[in-house]
């Protein structure tokens, strides 16, 4: 295996153990820092006019994902 | 007082006894589906569109929680060490000495049990986003 490829899998391992510590830290008793579903409803909520933008960006978000990863 | 048409549902773990078998059987049925295919394209577009549909319904959220505060800023630390290696991958053109999440992915995915794990994290982040 090659040192980028090494370094490209180190990197996302990284990313997803940091989202893990973080959760963890999110669910301490009197922690500041909100969980992930926290700030996704938080940003979810956004509204221009009565469009659920950030609803709609979320679910277009996620929908994609699933299709890249399971279909294209 | 203007009455919302929006459910407020506090009480998650009882819907979500009723819902885990039920995405538990779609990510079975998923897992069969090989990518490249129509079916698989076909159930993944409609999958996401009637979650979709649920979600903008909007008849099943949970109240949104209190304000956010400064500690929100630590969720940026995963987001940029994912965002600048998803990045730079794309951008190098997702070699196989440098790729990209997804293509680190697919060889994983191309086990049907893997694949059927996959879709149940997919649909249940998506029920989960729903619920929000």
């Amino acid at each position: 295996m090659s040192l980028t490829r090494s370094l490209a899998i180190a990197g996302f391992l990284a990313a997803i153990v940091a989202f893990a510590v973080v959760e963890v830290l999110a669910r301490r008793k009197g922690s500041t820092i909100p969980t992930l579903g926290d700030v996704c409803a938080h940003v979810m909520a956004y509204e221009v006019g009565r469009i659920p933008v950030g609803r709609i960006g979320f679910f277009g978000f996620w929908w994609w994902l699933g299709w890249h990863l399971f279909a294209r | 007082m203007e009455q919302s048409q929006t459910e407020i549902v506090a009480d998650a773990p009882r819907g979500a006894v009723g819902t885990l078998p039920v995405l538990a059987f779609l990510s079975l049925v998923g897992g069969q589906l090989p990518s490249f295919t129509t079916r698989a394209n076909l159930y993944t577009i409609c999958l996401g569109g009637s979650m979709l549909w649920l979600g903008l319904a909007g008849r099943a959220r949970r109240p949104l929680p209190a304000r956010l505060g400064a500690g929100t800023a630590w969720w940026l630390v995963p987001v940029a060490i994912f965002g600048v290696f998803e990045g730079s991958t794309f951008l190098l053109g997702s070699m196989a000495e440098y790729p990209t999440f997804s293509k680190l992915a697919d060889p994983l995915l191309e086990d049907e049990l893997l694949r059927s794990v996959g879709y149940f994290a997919w649909l249940g982040g998506f029920w989960a986003l729903v619920r929000r």
